[in-house]
C-alpha cells in the first residue's frame, strides 16, 4: 500500500490514514533518542517549493526529512502573490533536470500540486495549495487527537472560524470524518459554506455549538487580511461572536474541552492569553507531532525516479 | 459541379421527427426534385445514402474565432473548416476579438477576410459598448448598415445600465437586437467554476448561478421597458431557463440559446481540476443539465448555440484559475447531441434542424433552408450507423480543447454541400 504523491485527503481511505497515523507514533519516540535520525531516505533528495513564505510549515518539512537522512534543498521561488502557469510549467521543467525524489509544494493555487504531479515522476507533497487542502496538518491533528482519544468513533471536534478559506479546515474535516469523528462548524454565516459534506453539522452561534458538547475545539486562525472585504463587521464583532473570550474559556476548562489551533495564534482575537497556559491545550503538541507526522509521509511515499 | 444526385436518403425536417425516403436531386446549386427513383442526369455525381439522414445544413451564432488578434487559437478559415466538418453552413461571430468589433471598418475587415478565406458564409455581430469596455456606445449604425443584425458585449455583461438602457432605446430605431452574456461580476469570484460542492471540494471561490440569473433578468426587464429584442445567450441554469420562461409568458420579446456542453456535463465532470470542463457561465449541477433539457425540449430555448471557444494547449494546461474559459463545439455539437440525446429518444432530429439550423437563421434574418424542391442545396448527410473520433487529426479547429478529444461518439457527418460546391464529404 504504497502511493508516489500525497495531494489531498479524499483520495485517502481510511486505512491509509491509519497506517499513516500508526507509522508517525515510532517516529515521535525517536525524538526523545540522543541520535534523531534514521537513515530511511539516505540519499534521497528533498526539494522544499514554497511559493508562499511560511517558516512553521517548511521548518517542519525539512526537519522531518532531515530525520529521515534525506537531502533537502530549498527551491528559492519568487514570492509573488500570483504565480502564473508559464512560470511554474518552467520550474516543473527545472526540477525535472534536477532528479530530485521529493517535491514539497506549497502555493496559492488550488490544483497546482495535482499539476506538478502529473508532471513529475518525484513524489508530490501538498504543503497547501490555497483555500484547496492540507493534508499532512490533517494528519498531524489527526495524531494529535488520537494521542487524546485513542479511540475515535464517536468522539466530536467544532471546527471555529473562517472555514470557507482555510484548506485546514476542509482537510481536517475529512480526515476526522473518515476516522470516524463528528465534525461540526462554527463561524459567521458569511464564512461557513453551505456546499460543503451534509455530515458536517453548521452552527453560527457559539451557545448552540457548545450544547453539542465537543471533545475538542478547533480554532481557525482569523485572516486579517480578509477584512477589507467584509466578510464580518469588524474583529471586535468576530472576538465576541467566535472568540474563546474568558468568560467562554471559563465554561470550556469546566466542561474539559481539550483545544487545538494550527497556528500561529492571533491572541486576542480567535482566543483569550489564558488558553495558552491551558493544560488541555494541544497546541504545542500539535508542532511537534508536525514532524512526526510529516516523516511518516515521506517514508510512506515512494517515488517513481530510478533507485541509483 | 454540374448536378448530383443522393440516393436513398431520409429526409430530416424541422416540423416533426419523421424521416421521408426519397431520392434528391441538386442541379446548379438548387434542388431540382425530391422523388422515388430519380435518374441521374448526364454527368452527375450520385451518392448513395442508404440509411443515411438528409438534412438541412447547421447554423451557429455563437462563435469565436479569435481573428483578428489571437490567430494562434484560431482564424476564419480554420474556424470556418471546423464548422463545415460539424456539418455547419453559417456562422454568428462574437465581438470579442483584438480589437474588438465595435465599428464599421471592423465589420468590413471581418468580412475581407471572410470573403478571402471562408467557405461558408460568415457574419458578424458587433459591440454594444466601444472595445467591450461598458463606458461609451460603439458605432450601431455604421455596424447595421453593413448588416450586423446581432449587439453583444459577449464575454461580459454591460454593467451600467443606464447605458444599456440608452442603447436600447437607440437601437429601437433599427432592425437589430442585443445579445446579453449575463453575469454580475460582483458575484462571480474569479469566473472559474461554479459556487457548489464542487467548488468547496477543490478548494476555489464559485460564481453562483445568482449571478446569471439576476443579470438576465435585469437585461430582460430592460428590454421589455425599451420595446428592445433581447437574446439571452449560453444559459446555464434551471432558474435561469425558468426566468426566461416567465419572460416569454409575460410577452416579453426574448428569445434564448443553449449550449450542448451546458446540456451534456455538470460541475463534477472537473473532476481533478481538469479545464476541459472550464467555461463561462461555468458548468452548474446534474439538476440543471435536466431542467436545460426540458426547456429545449419545451422551447424555451428558441435554439442551439455552441459558444464556440478555442485556446491553445498551452493556456488550457495552466492551473485551474489561470486557465481561460471555454471549449471548442463546432465539430462536437452535432454529434454529441445525436449520440447523447437522439439514440436515446429524450429528442428527435426535427428538434436538431429547429433550434439549430431553422431558427438561428431566422433570427439573423435570413431562410431556412429545408430540403424542398425549389430551394437552395444546403444540406448535410448524417449516418447515424458510423462513428467518429475526435483526434487531432480529425479536427479542423487550430484549437483541440475540448472534453471529447480523443474521444469517439456515434454518428458521423458524410458530406456537406452548399449550393453547387461540395463542401465535405467522407
Ligand atoms: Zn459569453
Amino acid at each position: 500500500m504504497t502511493r508516489k504523491d500525497l495531494l489531498d485527503i479524499e483520495s485517502l481511505s481510511r486505512e491509509e490514514i491509519e497506517l499513516l497515523l500508526d507509522q508517525a507514533g515510532p517516529f515521535k519516540d525517536l525524538f526523545t533518542r540522543s541520535v534523531k535520525k534514521v537513515p530511511a531516505l539516505k540519499g534521497k533528495s528533498v526539494l522544499t517549493l514554497f511559493y508562499e513564505p511560511s517558516t512553521r510549515t517548511l521548518s517542519s518539512f525539512e526537519v522531518a526529512a532531515k530525520r529521515l537522512s534525506a537531502d533537502v534543498t530549498n527551491f528559492d521561488v519568487p514570492h509573488s502573490s500570483v504565480v502564473k502557469g508559464e512560470t511554474i510549467k518552467d520550474t516543473i521543467d527545472t526540477l525535472q533536470a534536477m532528479r530530485t525524489d521529493y517535491i514539497i509544494v506549497r502555493n496559492k493555487m488550488p490544483g497546482l500540486p495535482q499539476m506538478i504531479a502529473r508532471e513529475t515522476k518525484a513524489c508530490v507533497v501538498n504543503a497547501g495549495d490555497g483555500a484547496h487542502a492540507h493534508p499532512t496538518q490533517a494528519l498531524l491533528d489527526g495524531f494529535t487527537f488520537r494521542e487524546v482519544f485513542p479511540e475515535l468513533t464517536g468522539k466530536k471536534i467544532l471546527i471555529v472560524g473562517d472555514i470557507l478559506h482555510s484548506r485546514v479546515a476542509r482537510s481536517t474535516s475529512t480526515l476526522m470524518r473518515k476516522l470516524g469523528v463528528e465534525v461540526a462548524w462554527l463561524g459567521p454565516g458569511s464564512l461557513v459554506p453551505k456546499h460543503g459534506p451534509k455530515e458536517i453539522e453548521r452552527f453560527t452561534n457559539y451557545e448552540e455549538a457548545m450544547r453539542w458538547a465537543p471533545d475538542c475545539i478547533y480554532l481557525l486562525r482569523v485572516q486579517m487580511e480578509r477584512q477589507s472585504v467584509q466578510y464580518f463587521p469588524s474583529l471586535r464583532e468576530y472576538t465576541k461572536l467566535y472568540g474563546v473570550t474568558p468568560e467562554r474559556f471559563k465554561r470550556i476548562a469546566d466542561q474539559g474541552t481539550y483545544i487545538m489551533h494550527p497556528g500561529p495564534v492571533n491572541r486576542g482575537v480567535e482566543l483569550c492569553d489564558a488558553v495558552m497556559d491551558y493544560d488541555r491545550s494541544l497546541i504545542n503538541q500539535q508542532v511537534e507531532n508536525g514532524i512526526a507526522a510529516r516523516m511518516a509521509v515521506l517514508y510512506w511515499l515512494k517515488p517513481d525516479t530510478p533507485t541509483s | 459541379m454540374a448536378s448530383l444526385l443522393i440516393q436513398n436518403a431520409r429526409i430530416a425536417c424541422e416540423e416533426n421527427d419523421d424521416l421521408t425516403p426519397a431520392d434528391v436531386l441538386v442541379e446548379n446549386g438548387t434542388i431540382t426534385q425530391i422523388g422515388d427513383q430519380l435518374q441521374a442526369p448526364e454527368g452527375a455525381k450520385v451518392i448513395d445514402a442508404s440509411n443515411k439522414i438528409l438534412m438541412p445544413a447547421m447554423f451557429d451564432t455563437h462563435i469565436h474565432m479569435r481573428e483578428p488578434g489571437q490567430e494562434a487559437k484560431e482564424t476564419i478559415k480554420s474556424g470556418s473548416e471546423a464548422a463545415i466538418n460539424g456539418g455547419v453552413t453559417g456562422v454568428v461571430l462574437m465581438p470579442n476579438t483584438s480589437p474588438a468589433i465595435d465599428s464599421a471598418a471592423m465589420v468590413r475587415t471581418i468580412y475581407d477576410i471572410a470573403k478571402r478565406d471562408a467557405r461558408i458564409p460568415v457574419y458578424t455581430s458587433g459591440c454594444i459598448t466601444k472595445g467591450r469596455e461598458g463606458k461609451e456606445l460603439a458605432g450601431i449604425d455604421g455596424m447595421l448598415k453593413l448588416g450586423v443584425k446581432m449587439l453583444t458585449d459577449d464575454g461580459d455583461a454591460v454593467p451600467d445600465l443606464l447605458l444599456l438602457k440608452h442603447a436600447m432605446e437607440y437601437a429601437s430605431e433599427f432592425d437589430c437586437f442585443f445579445a446579453s452574456h449575463c453575469e454580475v461580476l460582483e458575484l462571480s469570484g474569479p469566473r472559474a467554476l461554479n459556487e457548489g460542492v464542487v467548488s468547496h471540494r477543490l478548494g476555489i471561490q464559485g460564481t453562483p448561478a445568482c449571478s446569471e440569473e439576476i443579470c438576465m433578468d435585469r437585461d430582460i426587464r430592460l428590454a421589455h421597458a425599451t420595446g428592445a429584442r433581447l437574446h439571452i445567450q449560453h444559459v446555464s441554469s434551471k432558474i435561469g431557463m425558468e426566468t426566461i420562461r416567465w419572460w416569454k409568458q409575460m410577452g416579453a420579446k426574448v428569445t434564448a440559446e443553449v449550449s450542448p456542453h451546458h446540456l451534456l456535463f455538470n460541475e463534477e465532470d472537473i473532476g481533478d481540476y481538469d479545464t476541459h470542463y472550464k467555461m463561462n457561465p461555468p458548468l452548474r449541477t446534474a439538476e440543471d443539465n435536466k431542467a436545460l433539457l426540458e426547456g429545449l425540449k419545451e422551447g424555451v430555448f428558441d435554439i442551439i448555440a455552441t459558444d464556440h471557444a478555442p485556446h491553445t494547449p498551452f493556456e488550457k494546461s495552466q492551473d485551474f484559475v489561470n486557465a481561460p474559459n471555454g471549449i471548442t463545439g463546432l465539430e462536437t455539437s452535432l454529434i454529441s447531441l445525436f449520440h447523447y440525446f437522439v439514440k436515446t429518444n429524450e429528442f428527435g432530429w426535427g428538434l436538431i434542424v429547429n433550434r439549430y439550423s431553422a431558427q438561428p437563421r431566422r433570427m439573423m434574418g435570413l431562410d431556412p433552408v429545408p430540403i424542398t424542391e425549389g430551394g437552395k442545396a444546403d444540406f448535410l448527410l448524417f449516418d447515424p450507423e458510423g462513428q467518429t473520433t475526435f483526434s487531432s487529426d480529425y479536427m479542423q479547429s487550430l484549437s483541440k480543447n475540448t472534453p471529447f478529444l480523443d474521444k469517439t461518439l456515434d454518428g458521423s457527418i458524410d458530406l456537406v454541400v452548399l449550393g453547387d460546391e461540395v463542401l465535405l464529404e467522407r
